[in-house]
């Protein structure tokens, strides 16, 4: 009996492998992208294929897309990604086809992602994320696929590439700094009176650890003192939430700290409770709580890597010479409901600030 | 020649005060069974002498050497111990070749030379013949897969291989059915007589006690209420001896 | 086919090199009979210091020695912990991982990835370049299959010296242990120093391999040793042609194999976890039901 169990088992590990092969040497398929709400459609290989077999349109193209963890900015990323390419011509479903992986935030997954996209001979490869942009690279440097990243704060350091205007290397892709002088001088306007300004951020994310820097350098232009609570891991944000607070901040502020983002409604929660504000430093934080945000608009970050990569798919451009888009600049946000709460009134000087409201 | 002394006054204090200046001397080549009740002591005299108990003060010695405050695997080079379990004595997992080369080894480096020297095996094997259990064709199989009986035989075969001073049986055949409880108990005697080895045994038969061995003690809550060698210890019946046991069990469970 | 080809070659190299972690972690915990979960720790260790030692310009294969005598290192600290301190041994395995955390940080400077694509590595010099042009893409999965045959060689002839079938003892009756005069924590610190150094040096090839060291590499890595080191003693342990390193070895491919058989046939990320349990679940299962009976199959490591 057990002994069939056993045979059965390894029957059945055979015919995947041979399911494996037969669905991998058709063409590449795509799997169901996963949108912010964070669910998948199961694989759909032979329609898709049909379809692109069918069409004359260009060329057509497949795209290997990883995204790192599931993260409103990130996802915002990607919507804009395709709308990017479809802009160019690269339409999902007739000329091209993509292939969404989504790492879960684990490193292990990510890199096996990107092998199987370097091995499934990927038109390109497009990663969301530093972690994800580093497995794709690593992957792909040996073979001949342009690797496009977005959403790296900080491509040099994690050497992607030689330069942020001549990558050098066969990758490229957009990088977003956060704009923290508009930041604290929205943040000054809101709160006249405050003097104390705590940020919570993890000490092992360089991104962090290097706008905590600038930020230090910038807060006493508007009068502000920085008092920094350090976490390492998602695990921490209620402690170290409790911590700023005890420490009599004024306010907070949050970086694009993967552990703080993800964990908000702990950080929000603590907050509350002590009537601190937090400000945000992108829309989706904003709608979930945040007060305000000099927002980098993700999607539109997105739009610009999917008309990059167009280029390079269609051969205009090649990845090492294209330099790397900078976005630095965010539009000002700000919440209604939480800014009704603190009893606070919009600054003249952001009379023109979007309103967002919570989403769900 | 050396005279052994185990001279040990330990005045050992657990919730019950067990042993208050307690003394007892083994002569060299001496086989001594003891008896007694539970709780006489009977096994924290084996523990004290094996290292796993240490008394609260006095002085035990085998051999000269003094063994209080050891750590129990280096008073292990010496003395020889038996359980009752048959699981304790052997490594389940390995074969009795693997058993037999480990216990070859004892007091000796473990290094990275080959676990198992083909060469010896003719040694082990003229070993095992001589437990007449027909283990000799058993080399490589597991422990685990050998009987009650054969595990003891073949604890005790480790124990004895290389030199010991002081081998101690701790009701090594409790654990057994009544038939490989005899065989292992000859066996016990013909190896004991042959190396003539000190023994120490400790056992709740009393025909074995009585049977086997130069002297019988009786214990009772950490005293020896009857010490008998040789010529006294042959007189000695069952019969008289079961009295005794009666005499103090039924103290033993009135006082309790 | 070429792309199954391609992906069995990256099956192949990641197996082979999370392979020699297994076997390390087999001689913990098969062997020695004790949960190590330090291996969370030691893991990102092995690749944090390579890291840091090539990007001073180490040479790579020295880095992987260093590599693993740091996991010796911690595997000591753990087997210290157990056996002088008293700690029991999963709570021993959590406090090195846990110090372990910052140890990795205070090596990388603080930082959570350290990234060297631009530097000499086995992969990409010396006798791993020359694989790398002779057999084109499966040089890495060659090297790696080196790397891997040569772990679990060692491994198979130390267990059969004096002290290898003493360690096998203490894990299996430590009261044996004693009575042949030797102390067992000895043994299992030193097991714990082998099982560690081989999983530092795992996490070594396997950041060589990608270019980058990164301190969350560790996460799960104990799940995934133990997965392949049951799964392969389930299914291959029986076979009395293999020894049981070799059985970890292929326990470990399966496991890579059935994970990127998922990936592939589109099994949503979320649920890989999901799978990765069912699976541990069935070989576990499998391997109660053998004909011995025993509740943890000790696989002798020496037969042939």
């Amino acid at each position: 009996m057990k002994n069939i169990l056993k045979k059965m088992l390894a029957v059945g590990m055979a015919a995947s492998v041979i399911a494996t092969a037969g669905a991998c040497s058709s063409s590449s398929k795509s799997t169901g992208s996963a949108s912010a709400t964070g669910s998948s459609s199961p694989v759909s290989s032979a329609s898709a294929a049909d379809t692109a077999g069918a069409s004359s349109a260009g060329k057509k193209a497949t795209v290997g897309v990883i995204q790192y963890a599931t993260h409103p900015s990130l996802d915002n990323c990607y919507a804009g990604l395709k709308e990017g390419l479809k802009e160019a011509g690269f339409e999902e479903g007739s000329n091209l086809t993509i292939d969404f992986q989504n790492a879960q935030a684990d490193n292990s997954n990510s890199d096996l992602m990107a092998k199987n996209m370097v091995s499934k001979k990927c038109d390109m490869i497009v990663a969301i994320a530093t972690p994800a942009a580093m497995s794709a690279f690593s992957a792909a440097r040996n073979a001949d696929i342009p690797v496009v990243f977005t959403a790296v704060s900080d491509p040099v350091s994690a050497q992607l590439v030689s330069s942020l205007e001549k990558p050098g290397n066969n990758c490229t892709g957009s990088s977003d700094v956060l704009p923290l002088d508009a930041q604290v001088k929205m943040i000054r306007a809101f709160l006249p009176k405050a003097k104390k300004l705590g940020v919570l951020y993890t000490t092992s994310e360089p991104n962090s650890v290097s706008q905590l820097k600038t930020l230090k350098e910038i807060a006493p232009k508007y009068d502000f003192e920085v008092v920094d609570v350090g976490i390492t891991n998602s695990s921490e944000v209620a402690s170290g939430a409790a911590s700023l607070v005890a420490k009599g901040v004024d306010c907070v502020n949050n970086f694009t700290d993967n552990n703080v983002v993800n964990s908000l409604p702990v950080l929000l929660q603590e907050t509350g409770k002590a009537k601190i504000p937090v400000f945000g430093s992108e829309v989706e934080q904003v709608k979930n709580g945040c007060l305000a945000s000099q927002s980098i608009d993700y999607v539109a970050l997105g739009k610009e890597t999917g008309k990059m990569a167009a280029k390079i798919l269609k051969g205009e451009a090649k990845a090492s010479e294209t330099p790397v888009y900078v976005v630095s600049e965010g539009k000002p946000v700000y919440n209604k409901s939480v800014l009704g709460a603190f009893g606070l009134t919009l600054p003249s000087d952001y009379a023109g600030a979007e309103a967002v409201e919570a989403s769900k | 020649m050396r005279h052994i002394c185990k001279t040990f006054n330990p005045g050992t204090v657990s919730e019950v005060p067990l042993f208050r200046d307690f003394n007892l001397t083994l002569r060299r080549g001496s086989f001594a069974a003891v008896v007694g009740s539970n709780g006489s002591g009977k096994t924290t005299i084996l523990n004290i002498l094996c290292g796993s108990v240490t008394p609260d003060s006095g002085e035990a010695a085998v051999a000269g050497q003094e063994i209080v405050g050891m750590p129990e695997y280096r008073i292990s080079r010496f003395v020889g111990r038996v359980f009752q379990d048959p699981a304790a004595g052997t490594c389940p997992a390995l074969t009795v070749l693997e058993n037999l080369s480990l216990a070859d080894n004892k007091g000796k480096r473990f290094g990275l030379s080959g676990g198992v020297s083909r060469k010896r095996t003719d040694f082990y094997r003229s070993q095992l013949e001589l437990l007449k259990l027909g283990l000799e064709d058993k080399l490589d199989l597991p422990v685990a897969s050998l009987s009650g009986g054969q595990r003891q035989a073949l604890a005790l075969l480790i124990c004895v291989m290389t030199p010991i001073k002081l081998l101690i049986l701790d009701e090594h055949t409790a654990a057994l059915d009544p038939k490989s409880s005899e065989t292992v108990m000859e066996l016990t005697d013909r190896i004991v007589r042959e190396k003539r080895l000190t023994v120490l045994m400790v056992t709740h038969n009393l025909k074995y006690a009585v049977g086997y061995g130069d002297r019988l003690l009786m214990m009772h809550r950490g005293r020896i209420v009857l010490d008998a060698e040789g010529e006294a210890k042959r007189a000695l019946g069952i019969r008289s001896l079961t009295e005794k046991f009666d005499e103090i069990s039924l103290e033993a469970g009135n006082s309790v | 086919m070429d792309i199954f080809l391609g992906l069995a070659n990256n099956v192949l190299t990641e197996g082979l090199i999370y392979a020699v972690m297994a076997i390390g972690v087999y001689v913990t915990y098969s062997v020695l009979n004790f949960p190590d979960l330090s291996v969370d720790g030691t893991f990102p260790l092995g690749a944090c210091v390579t890291g840091a030692l090539i990007l001073r310009g180490a040479n790579p294969l020295a880095a992987c020695l260093v590599s693993f005598l740091c996991g010796a290192a911690a595997g000591c600290a753990t087997g210290l912990l157990h056996v002088r301190l008293h700690i029991t041994d999963l709570l021993s395995g959590i406090l090195v991982m846990t110090g372990l955390w910052s140890v990795n940080l205070a090596v990388t400077g603080g930082t959570a990835v350290l990234a060297y694509f631009k530097d000499p590595t086995i992969f990409n010099s010396g006798f791993g370049a020359a694989l790398a042009t002779a057999a084109g893409d499966w040089g890495p999965a060659l090297l790696a299959l080196l790397c891997c045959a040569a772990v679990k060689l060692a491994v198979d002839l130390y267990l059969r010296t004096k002290s290898g079938l003493l360690l096998r003892a203490a894990g299996d009756n430590p009261q044996y242990v004693v009575s042949l005069g030797k102390n067992p924590g000895n043994m299992k610190i030193l097991g714990l120093m082998i099982g560690n150094g081989c999983t530092a040096l795992a996490g070594s090839v396997l950041s060589q391999q990608s270019g980058s060291a990164n301190i969350y590499s560790g996460t799960g890595m104990v799940v995934m040793a133990l997965a392949s080191v049951i799964i392969g003693t389930s299914l291959f342990g029986r076979l009395k042609a293999l020894r049981a390193t070799s059985a970890v070895v292929l326990g470990t491919i399966v496991y890579k194999a059935c994970l990127v058989a998922a990936m592939q046939l589109g099994l949503p990320t979320n649920y890989l976890k999901l799978l990765m349990a069912v699976l541990f679940t069935v070989a576990l299962v499998l391997r109660q039901a053998a004909p011995s009976g025993r509740g943890k199959k000790h696989v002798d490591p020496t037969k042939i």
